[in-house]
């Protein structure tokens, strides 16, 4: 992969993106839309205004936090699909660690933020459990998991933690302003969800590459019999991965229930945690590249937002023209591997 | 006849064959020598349709073609055997025969099954998954396939690993009759000189990716053994070192041991080995010798019983208190189960000496160059290395105070010369106080390397041979199941 | 009597998508391949199947059309994942997100709307037979689709010579090509042949189960059961296809018990069938563990009871093959 001289490794991102164009063109169509038009809308919609900007910088915060924690369970090659519902698990234990208080300061933020990484950790470790002692592969437990809180969050919003008097989609009691986070400026995004998410990337990249530790999880993903035969501790490695990832994810409903929508809604996670995924797939797990594609995808999930109201279209677009970029790495990535064969073979 | 001419066969820059040709005449049995690595089974998967030659042509029956596909072998009648044999493990017998074959009903198949192994003595259950036959049935089995679906041309590559003495005498008997009384060729794959001394009416050399010679009898075993192994064929192997007195506190000592893998169990063990022993294991596949090593070391959990290592008694197996403790285990499979495949080498040795701190770069230059001969830039990827310096980094990668190093087929798929270094190698550590447990598929292997030889059978321990009992009758007729008292018996 | 008749017709009617949508994905894991698209075909070929049908005004062509769809799908999947040598787990993940977005995407203008559905099949006479009359006396045609294909299927695999070539690719590619089987193809067919039964369980939702289309789909998550099904089901089609009858059958009890228990909220039922599946995951692989297994040796008679509950997946499920690297 690395043998291609980097004007060949340009042209072939380029066919990925020209593919991923011409497939999103291919299924818009049926539905009616002009294509140009679509694709203008879909970017003006997140990048035309400052406000609109900080809706982006806002959702690209969690976005970041959930596709660099997706690196480690990775570098062990883990799918932690389950990430979805470590973020709802984590904004359910921050909203629990903010119910005795009518306000706050700093100090409940923080003592939120830390119930909230915890909530995702042992979210994720329960996962793991599964994977680990039990076999099942982190696809079941972690979307079998995912639909579990899920569920929780409903059963809190109906019932213990509903609005007195009123029950209803738009979630629980909104917090006091006290115990929302510090904007930047005017804009809707504040400015701690930034450090966090731009620590978190740190945070990661020395993990993974500038430790012995990561070095270990490295092993552990390459060949875990291996590990095994090292003294490595593979399972203990494997849980840490998981946990590690779920305390991000946590971190990531935190900012959504303290910088974003100020109490617990059933969408809470946005579908943060599949849309990670689907970066890190992009990305092909390279740091570098994680948050450029998450601010990518930011501008399109804000930007989708527009079409139902300018176009008629349904907002998720944002997720099909996602998926499509994607699929179109993939196809790219497969052709590229098979004409090398061929020219091998000859 | 068949007839190949000048093959090529490349994988990048390796050249596995370069330029070879050769010619089999109907009814001959012909055996194709070399060590490891020298490219004979890459030839035969050419002959056999399994694998495009990147140049060369092949003349079958007449006509010149560049290349073959399995369909287009089995109707030119040429069937290869593996020494693993490709078959569906999980599925019955009566399926793994028809698979392939033209569309018969089940009863059709059965009924040739019976016939067939009627002829030749042999027993099959059709409605049986073939996991349950042994690796000398699978093989039989495939080849009544073979002969079933035409073949006149018959490739066994290395068909003697994992079958006892007897099975292999079957076999050769049976190749026997196929060549001289119905006119097949047969091509008999192997690194064993003994075998093709006893068989072949022509012997095939190759070496590094050419034939070298063609030899007919009689045989000079001197020149054979110079044109397989060139210059490296002067090496000489160290004698197995000397035991210490017997009162010196044993190294092992088993008391009714159980373990348990995830097929089976086996229980009763009771063993005592000395510092410096060169222990080697004998039996077929299953037969208990892996659950053994793995037990030992505490991969496979052992419900029952204890052991001593030294002074130290342990009644349960942990793998990583047995590490500290001084028990290493390698597998076989390297590149699978015992090194990690895009990890470079010094990352290896990281992590393999964790209680060394800062640049090991002088370490590796001890522990790898100077100590193993392994020439290769730090940064080299394992499974960019050669089978030979797979092995010397995993060795190099075993603490030097190892008191019992566990070792499943120290030399798999090693040449010569290599083979010859491990071996030097762990004698020296054997003479420096080491206890070695060793298996190998190889019985020769075994029976050279070892002071005692654990025989198995049935997953069990049969019995343990030392002195003069160690030699093929003996170990041989205890892997298949007979009583030393009748061996005894017999010999009287 | 006449409930629990009617009980078991509901059972029937609630599981046969899930049944189609399992037996579809045992074919193509049978062969060696996961299709993980699974959930996102479904919701795509329902759309698919609910639009169609209303754009035609005919139900069987919206069938026919959400066959097309899955089947098209797992097309896909197959070439990218077979031919192009790319991770099947990660294109099928990416699949399932993206047709999920593209249901609701090209479904949007369809929302909420009347059209037609299969309708009910009555066969005469047999309404007033005890037991069976409620039963299959008026009846959904995708029970009967369900019950045809649970039987082509086991009879395809088990006795048939394209079965076992089957059977033959997904445990051993290496061996069916040294037999002369052409190993990817046959594993494009199956992944199309298993598509193209969960497109036929897609429009089962959206044109019998539940007819309609809007937002959300009712099958969300089905696709995932599936998955697991198929493991619970040893990859066998008779005994996956009892394994969604049991699921169905928990589902369609969740509703009674939700009635007989309203203080138990809503989303606890909804939500049982996750834990459920994880739980028959857990249980299916109790065998292999190690502290079960020192049980089981202590007590002999259990062992035939351990020989049946084990299971063991297609050898060369997930693997890659290619023929052109040889043996």
């Amino acid at each position: 992969m690395n043998r291609d001289s980097l004007l060949a490794q340009i042209g072939w991102v380029c066919a990925a993106l020209g593919l991923a164009l011409f497939l999103t063109i291919l299924v818009a169509w049926p539905a009616g839309a002009p294509p140009f038009e679509t694709i203008y809308v879909l970017f003006k919609g997140g990048v035309s205004s400052m406000s609109k900007i900080g809706r982006v910088l806002a959702g690209w915060v969690p976005l970041t936090l959930c596709a660099v924690g997706l690196l480690v369970p990775f570098t062990a090659r883990l799918w932690n699909i389950g990430v979805e519902g470590q973020v709802i698990m984590g904004a359910i234990f921050c909203t629990a660690a903010l119910r005795p208080y009518d306000e706050g300061g700093a100090l409940q933020i923080a003592l939120a933020i830390g119930a909230a990484m915890l909530g995702g950790a042992l979210w994720a470790l329960l996962a793991g459990c599964l994977r680990v002692f039990g076999r099942v592969h982190e696809i079941f437990s972690g979307l079998g998991l995912n639909f579990v809180a899920l569920g929780v969050t409903l059963w809190l919003i109906f019932g213990p933690w509903k609005r007195p008097g009123v029950a209803s989609m738009s979630g629980t009691q909104p917090l006091d302003m006290s115990l929302w986070l510090p904007r930047l400026g005017k804009l809707s995004v504040s400015w701690v969800g930034l450090a966090l998410a731009i620590a978190a990337t740190i945070f990661v990249y020395i993990l993974l590459y500038r430790t012995k530790w990561g070095l270990k999880m490295r092993a552990v993903g390459e060949n875990p019999k291996a590990a095994t035969l090292f003294s490595l501790g593979p399972r203990r490695r494997l849980l840490q991965a998981f946990m590690i990832c779920g305390a991000l994810a946590g971190l990531a409903g935190a900012t959504q229930v303290l910088g974003v929508y100020h109490r617990l809604l059933p969408a809470i996670s946005s579908n943060y945690g599949y849309t990670a995924l689907l970066v890190g797939m992009m990305a092909s797990f390279r740091l570098p590249l994680v948050p450029f594609i998450c601010l990518f995808f930011a501008i399109l999930n804000v930007g989708s937002i527009q079409l139902p109201l300018q176009l008629g279209l349904d907002s998720s677009l944002s997720g099909v023209i996602q998926g499509v970029m994607v699929l179109s790495l993939f196809i790219v990535q497969g052709l590229r591997l098979w004409l090398r064969q061929r020219k091998e073979a000859d | 006849m068949i007839v190949l001419n000048d093959i090529h066969k490349h994988y990048g820059r390796v050249r596995a064959n370069d330029g070879i040709s050769l010619t089999l005449e109907p009814g001959r049995i012909y055996a194709l020598v070399g060590e490891n690595g020298a490219g004979k089974s890459t030839l035969m998967r050419v002959l056999a349709g399994h694998t495009r030659p990147t140049s060369g042509t092949l003349e079958i029956g007449g006509e010149t073609i560049s290349h073959l596909t399995p369909t287009l072998a089995r109707e030119k009648g040429v069937g290869m055997l593996y020494q693993d044999p490709l078959d569906f493990p999980a599925m019955p017998v009566w399926e793994n025969f028809q698979l392939g074959a033209p569309k018969r009903s089940k009863q059709e198949v059965v009924d040739v099954i019976g016939e067939l192994s009627y002829r030749l003595d042999a027993c099959f259950l059709p409605d049986e998954p073939v996991s349950s036959l042994t690796v000398g049935e699978r093989q039989l089995l495939e080849l009544l396939r073979l002969l079933d679906l035409g073949a006149t041309t018959l490739i066994l590559d290395e068909p003697t690993t994992g079958i006892t003495p007897e099975q292999k005498q079957d076999l050769f008997d049976l190749l026997m009759k196929l060549a001289r009384e119905e006119g097949h060729t047969i091509i008999l794959v192997t690194h064993k000189l003994s075998e093709a001394f006893e068989m072949a009416d022509s012997i095939f050399i190759m070496r590094q990716g050419a034939l070298v010679a063609t030899l007919e009898p009689p045989y000079d075993e001197k020149e054979l053994v110079h044109l397989m192994f060139g210059d490296a064929a002067d090496g000489e192997v160290e004698a197995l070192p000397e035991l210490p007195p017997k009162d010196v506190t044993p190294r092992l000592t088993m008391r009714d041991t159980l373990f348990a893998g995830p097929k089976y169990s086996m229980g009763d063990l009771n063993f005592t080995a000395r510092p410096g022993e060169c222990i080697g294991l004998a039996g077929l596949d299953g037969s208990g010798q892996e659950l053994f090593l793995r037990g030992l070391c505490g991969l496979d959990r052992m419900p029952g019983g204890g052991f001593d290592l030294d002074s130290a008694t342990y009644r349960s197996n942990d793998f990583a208190t047995l590490r500290k403790a001084g028990v290493q285990f390698v597998p076989a499979d390297r590149l699978q189960m015992a090194l990690f495949p895009a990890l470079n080498l010094m990352e290896h040795i990281t992590l393999a000496f964790p209680d060394k701190k800062g640049d090991l770069t002088d370490f590796y230059q001890s522990q790898c160059v100077d100590g193993f001969n392994l020439r290769a830039h730090p940064d080299t990827q394992a499974n960019e290395l050669s089978g030979g310096n797979q092995q010397r980094l995993l060795l190099s990668l075993i603490p030097n105070d190892t008191k019992l190093l566990l070792m499943e087929h120290p030399t798999r798929g090693l040449d010569a010369g290599s083979a010859r270094q491990v071996w030097n190698h762990l004698k020296s550590r054997c003479a420096k106080g080491s206890t070695l447990i060793f298996f190998s598929p190889d019985l020769d292997e075994v029976l050279e390397h070892s002071h005692r030889v654990i025989v198995f059978y049935d997953r069990a321990i049969a019995a343990v041979v030392e002195g003069d009992d160690i030699s093929m009758e003996v170990v041989g007729a205890l892997m298949a199941g007979k009583s030393m008292e009748d061996i005894k018996e017999n010999n009287s | 009597m006449e409930t629990f008749g009617l009980t078991l017709a509901a059972i029937l009617v609630a599981g046969s998508p899930l049944v189609l949508a399992t037996l579809g994905e045992t074919l193509t894991e049978k062969a060696g391949i996961i299709n993980l698209s699974l959930d996102g075909s479904i919701l795509l070929s329902a759309m698919a199947a609910f639009v169609v049908s209303v754009t035609f005004d005919n139900p069987w062509i919206g069938l026919l059309a959400g066959m097309a769809v899955g089947a098209a799908i797992a097309g896909v999947l197959g070439i990218i994942g077979i031919y192009l040598g790319q991770s099947q787990l990660a294109v099928g993940f990416i699949l399932t997100l993206l047709c999920r977005d593209l249901a609701y995407f090209l479904g949007h203008n369809y929302s909420r709307q009347p059209g037609p559905d299969l309708g009910l099949w009555s066969i005469p006479g047999i309404g007033d037979v005890p037991l069976i009359g409620p039963i299959f006396g008026s009846q959904s045609p995708v029970v009967y689709l369900g019950l045809v294909a649970i039987f082509v299927c086991w009879w395809w695999m088990y006795r048939t010579e394209g079965g076992m070539r089957l059977r033959a690719v997904g445990e051993s590619p290496r061996a069916a090509f040294g037999r002369g089987i052409r190993v990817r193809l046959v594993r494009l067919y199956y992944c199309l042949a298993g598509g193209a039964l969960i497109g036929m369980a897609g429009a089962a939702y959206s044109l019998a189960v539940k007819p309609g289309w809007g937002r959300p789909q009712g099958c969300e998550g089905a696709g995932w059961i599936a998955l697991a099904i198929v493991i619970f089901g040893g990859w066998h089609p008779v005994r996956a296809a009892l394994g969604a009858f049991f699921f169905a059958g928990l589902q369609v009890s969740g509703i009674y018990l939700q009635e007989v228990f309203p203080s138990i909220p809503a989303p606890v039922f909804q939500v049982a069938p996750f834990p459920m599946m994880i739980l028959t995951l857990l249980a299916v692989n109790l065998g292999r563990m190690g502290w079960m297994q020192d049980i089981v040796r202590r007590h002999p008679f259990l062992k035939t009871f351990s020989k049946g509950w084990s299971i063991e997946a297609p050898a060369a499920l997930g693997q890659d093959f290619d023929p052109k690297k040889g043996l």
